[in-house]
């Protein structure tokens, strides 16, 4: 179906390929995961296979790429269109109109399709993402997983033999992604449609996945089943580090079969306590607050407490009201009852100076925050906002990320680099508590261990309260000591994070559903077992 | 049910000319009774579904500022004193405007007259806005004008999407610095996110064969019936009884 053979790529004004010498083939009806390193080039590999580049985006193009008979290099990604359905990493922005039925008719009006071929086809395409009962919806009121799905229908209408997306789940809480990957799941298995995606989060996609194809950034790569990849890759999600852990000689990908291959352990390892960490004062304090924004409630009676030096996850599908307590807490918000305080202050009496003082805030989109045109200069911008001597921002930043360069433009970064810039910026004027929102977003493992290593030292060295939105129960495992749950508004769970995760299989970790009924959840959990048995 | 949105553009339109033709208050209230009416029955579910009670807001401020201009500044009319406000001379090279002085009841009542039929006007383009959004006008366009008319579609997308951008980057910048924040700012990440989107909108639409075809379908297209004629027959009499009344 798709063959690449000797494909090298190199962007304009650019020194390095991007992609060097990739021959592979996938054949019909088969499930394939691109994985990499963030800037490795998935985002450019994906957008070979319908042409949008290098017909799009510029660039040189070497070797060849065929596609169901189609050669990239002599058919535009428009003729492509009844080939190739790709879904793009941010689907808001990737919407032509505004209501859902029209979106899946724009592609067909813009090929010219009679109308009765239209209707049947995007009846189809409802039903196969089950979004029939939202056809008339404008889709600015979609949730981000239906959101996702849309774009996925407006794909599948065009009936392509190769359905191309980019990190399909990262913005999505885990039942939403789970949601998406069946659908591709019965794509694949009902109609041989094949599956071309990219994800950071293998613990997500590794059961669905036929083959993976590994890019590294220095142009080598490899293609084979999920064993043999991670048998030997770097980025490997925790049922794999698992296995590894444990040296065991078979590489399972499944939950099912890792199971099976540690009955043994399961059964004989002693119990062992998570290492709890003394708790300090609490910093700030919100009581039964409720937040509405015109007739829709958003908060419903909730009450959080931070406390020094403890690392507080807040989880939650999307829409449960997560953003809006965060608005509330760093008082971008008016609660129209209850009451924050910070040190028995009121917060909305404070002023603003004060609190950005006192809360450090990590928006979604960290690049928000930076404006200037050098690493350096952004250093030195935030050591003048924070009345700080010259220097403490770059030293800071230095400590966190010692590769970076101070001259690169903060556009330039990768990901993983720009949320550690604005780490060390918010940082720098030593906030007592910190809120980060989705800060994963993107990142793949390595970036992931250093900002968890990072936010864990801050909490125990410099006993900062922190706060984490997100929808990664990965990361809330490993380092969350809280977790609290929030749905449609109210809060349904606070408590140690062993307790609110175990207590909900959709929120479980890998390691988690791996060894239930024991009580682990991460790789560490489970060493620390086995130590205890040695 | 609902009808055809060159209807309710058409009787919009008429019934503006009556009262901009008719000049009386009594058929501007009449029109804004009518379109109420109108909007009340048919209004849809989309985000323009109120704008027609925005555009009323707009109208009663229009009102208020025309009337306190009309006060204050304007030329002298003659007729019965309500009441005298101080006058403020200015330098002779301004002839002809006077700020302050006697004002009268003439004076007054031209001010709201003449408020009250702007803001009937932009009272009935809100409320052909409520029963009908403008990109479903744009949908019933001729084809030569479609292509023209999906470009100004993907414009017009843009700007929530706009506002809720720069909401978000003051409101993240705000809560680093707790200052407001300059517009260079917000600005540069702005321009970073918006290239993004509008390359990630144009790569969307090449790939679903956008442009390729000179000629395009249209999916459920909006067909005339009698009671659309009907509704533009009875619009266009009674913009027609307005200004004879």
């Amino acid at each position: 179906m798709i063959k690449f053979s000797r494909v090298s790529l190199i962007y304009p004004h650019s020194t390095t390929t991007v992609i060097e010498d990739l021959t592979f083939e996938i054949s019909e009806g088969e499930m394939v995961l691109v994985m990499g390193h963030t800037g490795s080039g998935k985002s450019s590999l994906l957008r070979l296979v319908n042409g949008l580049v290098p017909h799009h985006t510029g660039g040189i193009l070497a070797g060849e790429i065929i596609v169901d008979g189609h050669s990239t290099r002599t058919s535009k990604p428009g003729e492509l269109a009844g080939i190739v359905g790709i879904v793009g990493q941010n689907p808001i922005a990737t919407f032509v109109t505004d209501t859902v039925e029209e979106e899946l008719a724009f592609g067909l009006e813009a090929l010219n399709f009679p109308n009765d071929v239209m209707r049947k086809r995007i009846e189809e395409a409802l039903d196969q993402v089950s979004l029939a009962p939202l056809r008339n919806r404008e889709i600015a009121t979609l949730s981000g997983g239906e959101q996702q799905r849309l774009a996925i229908a407006a794909a599948l209408v065009m009936h392509p033999k190769v359905l191309v997306l980019d990190e399909p789940t990262s913005a999505l809480d885990p039942v939403a992604s789970e949601e998406i990957l069946a659908i591709l799941h019965r794509l694949v298995h009902d109609l041989s449609v094949t599956v071309i995606l990219a994800e950071h989060r293998l613990e997500r996609v590794i059961g669905y996945v036929d083959r993976i194809l590994l890019i590294e950034g220095d142009g080598s790569s490899a293609i084979g089943t999920p064993s043999e990849i991670l048998k030997k890759s770097e980025l490997v999600p925790p049922i794999i580090r698992l296995t590894r852990a444990l040296h065991l000689d078979e590489v399972g990908t499944s939950t099912r079969d890792v199971r099976r291959i540690t009955e043994t352990l399961r059964n004989e390892l002693p119990e062992s306590v998570r290492p709890s960490h003394p708790v300090g004062r609490i910093l700030i304090s919100a009581k039964d607050i409720c937040v509405s924004y015109g007739a829709q409630q958003a908060l419903r009676d909730v009450s959080i407490d931070l406390r020094a030096g403890e690392v507080t996850a807040l989880m939650g599908r999307n829409g449960a009201g997560k953003s809006s307590l965060i608005k509330a807490l760093v008082g971008l918000v008016e609660p129209h009852s209850g009451d924050i305080s910070i040190d028995g202050i009121n917060l909305l009496q404070m002023k603003q100076a004060e609190r950005s003082q006192r809360i450090g805030y990590i928006p979604q989109e960290p690049g928000d925050l930076l404006y200037l045109t050098s690493v350096k200069e952004e250093c030195a911008q935030a050591d003048k906002d924070n009345r700080l001597p010259n220097g403490t921002s770059v030293e800071l930043l230095h400590s966190m990320l010692p590769s970076i360069s101070l001259e690169s433009h903060p556009r330039d970064l990768s990901e993983g680099e720009r949320l550690t810039l604005v780490l060390a910026l918010v940082l720098s004027g030593s906030p007592e508590i910190l809120i980060l929102d989705e800060p994963t977003r993107g990142l793949d493992y390595s970036a992931k261990n250093r900002l968890m290593a990072l936010l864990h030292a801050r909490a125990r060295q410099l006993d900062t309260a922190i706060l984490i939105a997100t929808h990664d129960v990965e990361i809330v495992a490993e380092i969350a000591d809280r977790t609290i749950f929030l749905a449609d508004g109210e809060k349904v769970a606070d408590g140690t994070t062993l307790d609110v995760l175990l207590a909900s299989p959709a929120f479980a970790p890998q390691v988690a559903k791996v060894m239930s009924p024991r009580r682990w959840l991460t790789v560490s959990d489970v060493l620390r077992s086995q130590e205890l048995a040695e | 049910m609902s009808l055809h949105p060159l209807t309710f553009w058409s009787i919009f339109t008429a019934l503006a000319f009556g009262v901009v033709l008719s000049d009386s208050a009594i058929s501007a209230l009449l029109a804004m009774g009518g379109a109420a009416w109108i909007v009340y029955r048919f209004r849809g579910d989309g985000p323009w579904r109120n704008s027609f009670q925005w555009s009323l807001v707009a109208g009663l401020y229009l009102i208020v500022i025309r009337a306190v201009a009309g006060i204050v500044i304007g030329v002298p009319r003659i007729g019965e004193t309500l009441f005298t406000l101080p006058r403020i001379h200015l330098p002779s090279w301004i002839p002809g405007i006077r700020i302050g002085g006697p004002v009268t009841w003439e004076r007054l009542s031209f001010s709201l007259h003449e408020g009250l039929i702007i803001a009937t006007v932009i009272a009935l383009f809100g409320a052909a806005n409520s029963v009908t959004s403008p990109r479903k006008l744009l949908r019933v366009m001729p084809s030569r004008i479609y292509q023209l008319a999906v470009t100004l579609t993907i414009a017009t997308s843009v700007f929530p999407q706009l506002i809720a951008s720069i909401t978000r980057i003051r409101q993240a910048q705000y809560l680093r610095s707790g200052r407001r924040p300059r517009i260079s700012q917000v600005a540069i990440p702005l321009l970073e996110e918006s290239l993004g989107r509008a390359v990630a909108l144009a790569e969307s639409m090449e790939s679903k064969g956008f442009g390729l075809s000179k000629v395009q379908s249209r999916y459920r297209p909006i067909n005339y019936s009698n009671r659309d004629l009907l509704f533009i027959l009875s619009g266009f009499i009674a913009a027609g009884a307005l200004v004879t009344l």
